[in-house]
């Protein structure tokens, strides 16, 4: 039986990749969405054109858009864009995927058993809330002012989110699940591979999604240290020099990236768990 | 319902604006300010002892004096941008920097020459003697200061690109912490974290001062919020005749201020006494003299180390444009001066 749900688990996989657009609808929720963006936008304008907002804080979306133009051709302090962003999401992806490897079989661990949750929380309970710069200090002492630094504290702001979303997950199991599971003699493992990482699956990735979020908010601060190249070095240092339309085009661009990082969360998360609705809502 | 809520949103957006609008424009212009706050630079200079006197408090009795201490030109800017200082202090680079993007401020003074205070540091190990020993080597300052400037200058000047090495750009303490773990060879930077790393191994290999004598004179300039002059002038004279009877102070009395930078910054006696060597104090007097501020309608040597400074930062593309020597005359106001020495 159970080899009969995987079945059709990769069966659904193939059958319905074409769903995975309804992210990208036009229904009137994505009309709202739209309308805000483009609110924001007028407001710019109208704030910027009419002089109400100094230019010094806030230049018009021309002068945003030049800089966008001129970083990307000619570059910002020798380096362009393109490579400030591949260096910041290299640097992000890379201790992202770490806080998840790491966090994920940490987190079902620490749900699974009282023992190692016990071992373990004081450990990230203390930690997680220290303020980033305050960690990144020691972190720069102990690991030099190299990536080795960079990424651990880009890594330490994502885990705790995965750590705990995945400890919920496992623990919002239904036990009915795992007592069927167990009563048709399923080994330890069947059990973690077709109950709980399917059963806590969708929990995970919102605490995936939320996780990426804390290492997008510590980026600016991680890249401060010696950096000479990234998104957030190219903030921090353009933030120096008073050049604030570099400034507000490199967090336009951080955040798209964000959003599109999100946004391909999402579809993997419809592409691995289509179930996903369906146990939210109990349609079936 | 879509229109109605976007008009809503309207309604409450200008009503924000308006009630900001109005709370901006109903602070009453009271002859004498509750409290000034006064953003001073982490070195060594005669701040430290006007503060620790309380000299301005002796001048501007019943006013709330509210110090904060700021790491570098580059946070002083965005300090001063946002408002958070009426009185603060830039080295020429920012200075430059503030002008050019029209920060509402005005130089009041000189606070002091940078002479041996900053310097760049060698480690004995790397072997370097002169310029181009540099090359292939790792070097920290923090971008944007004067020691920035002071080092791509030294490079140009020496003929030497400056991507031939590495530079990174570490804030003071970070410089510290980074030299003590071997991460870089060298950094122009200054006192009193300067101290830490000549004495781990390093040596000066060339000072802000001796970077002067080649014809690239940097300092701090004291400056104030424009809406602040205009409501308190006196205000302002007040706080340059405090400054200056601090740097009489210094002047006069070095081995009292030492005790003071020592307290201040908590060093020893010896490293406080040397580091104050490296800061040259100008008297307030001198400072209207042709080689620093000047006098009004003939402003001295300050605007033309500004004019080359924004020369260079245009070059390294750090600013969008050239203000002519006029621009920077117009920053300067020998006026506050001139009412304080008489």
């Amino acid at each position: 039986m159970l080899s009969d749900l995987k079945i059709s688990h990769s069966f659904r996989l193939f059958r319905k990749p074409l769903r995975l657009f309804r992210t990208f609808s036009f229904d009137r929720y994505f009309y709202a969405s739209i309308s805000t963006v483009l609110v924001l936008f007028l407001l710019w304008i109208f704030l910027t054109s009419t002089g109400i907002a100094d230019e010094l804080f806030l230049p018009g979306p021309v002068k945003v858009w030049e800089s966008f133009l001129s970083v990307l051709t000619e570059g910002y302090q020798g380096s362009t864009l393109v490579v400030h962003v591949y260096t910041s999401l290299l640097r992000i992806l890379i201790s992202f995927m770490l806080a998840c490897i790491v966090g994920i079989p940490l987190g079902i661990l620490m749900g699974a058993s009282k023992f190692a949750r016990a071992l373990l929380n004081p450990l990230i309970e203390f930690y997680r809330p220290l303020p980033p710069l305050g960690l990144y200090t020691l972190l720069v002492m102990w690991l030099g002012i190299g990536e080795e630094s960079k990424l651990s504290l880009l890594f330490l702001a994502g885990l705790p989110g995965v750590i705990i979303a995945t400890i919920q997950a496992v623990q919002d199991i239904d036990e009915s699940y795992l007592r069927v599971a167990r009563g048709l003699g399923a080994s330890k493992r069947t059990i973690l591979l077709n109950v709980y990482l399917p059963a806590a699956g969708p929990t995970i990735l919102a605490g995936m999604r939320i996780s990426l979020g804390f290492v997008y908010t510590v980026l600016v601060a991680a890249e401060i240290v010696a950096a000479t190249a990234g998104i957030g070095w190219m903030i921090w240092d353009a933030s120096k020099f008073l050049l604030s339309d570099v400034v507000i085009m490199g967090l336009i661009v951080l955040g798209l990236t964000g959003i599109a990082l999100d946004l391909f969360m999402r579809m993997l998360g419809k592409l691995l768990m289509p179930w996903t609705r369906k146990s939210r809502f109990g349609t079936s | 319902m879509f229109l109605f809520s976007f008009k809503k949103f309207f309604a409450l957006s200008t009503g924000f604006a308006l009630a900001f609008g109005g709370l901006a424009s109903s602070v009453s212009a009271a002859p004498k300010p509750k409290n000034i706050t006064v953003g001073y630079l982490n070195l060594v200079n005669a701040q430290l002892v006007t503060k620790n006197l309380g000299l301005i408090q002796k001048y501007m009795p019943g006013v709330k004096i509210k110090y904060i201490k700021v790491g570098g030109g580059g946070d002083m800017l965005r300090a001063i941008a946002a408002k958070q200082v009426d009185f603060g202090g830039l080295g020429n680079p920012p200075t430059a920097i503030g002008v050019t993007k029209g920060l509402p401020i005005q130089g009041t003074m000189v606070l002091n020459m940078l002479g041996a205070v900053e310097a760049m540091v060698v480690r004995k190990s790397a072997n370097i003697k002169t310029w181009n020993d540099l090359k292939g080597k790792t070097i920290a300052a923090p971008f944007g200061s004067t020691t920035h400037y002071l080092l791509l200058k030294a490079l140009s000047d020496a003929g030497i690109k400056p991507s031939s090495m590495k530079i990174l750009d570490l804030r003071p303490a970070d410089i510290a912490a980074a030299w003590a773990r071997g991460d870089i060879d060298a950094a122009w930077y200054w006192e009193p974290n300067l101290d830490k790393a000549v004495k781990d191994g390093g040596e000066i290999f060339i000072t802000s001062g001796d970077m002067e004598k080649k014809g690239y004179p940097t300092w701090d300039v004291g400056v104030v919020m424009n809406s602040f002059a205009k409501k308190y002038p006196d205000y302002v004279v007040r706080f340059v005749k405090a400054e200056c009877e601090g740097i009489d102070y210094w002047i006069n009395n070095p081995i009292k201020t030492a005790k003071i930078i020592a307290k201040e910054l908590s060093l020893s006696l010896p490293d406080a006494t040397r580091m104050m060597k490296g800061t040259e104090m100008v008297p307030c007097k001198t400072q209207l003299t042709s080689r620093y501020i000047g006098k009004s309608g003939r402003i001295g040597g300050f605007a033309d180390t500004l004019v080359e400074t924004s020369k260079f930062l245009v070059s390294q593309k750090r600013l969008p444009k050239q203000l002519t020597r006029k621009n920077y005359e117009a920053f300067i106001n020998p006026v506050w001066l001139e009412k304080a020495v008489k």
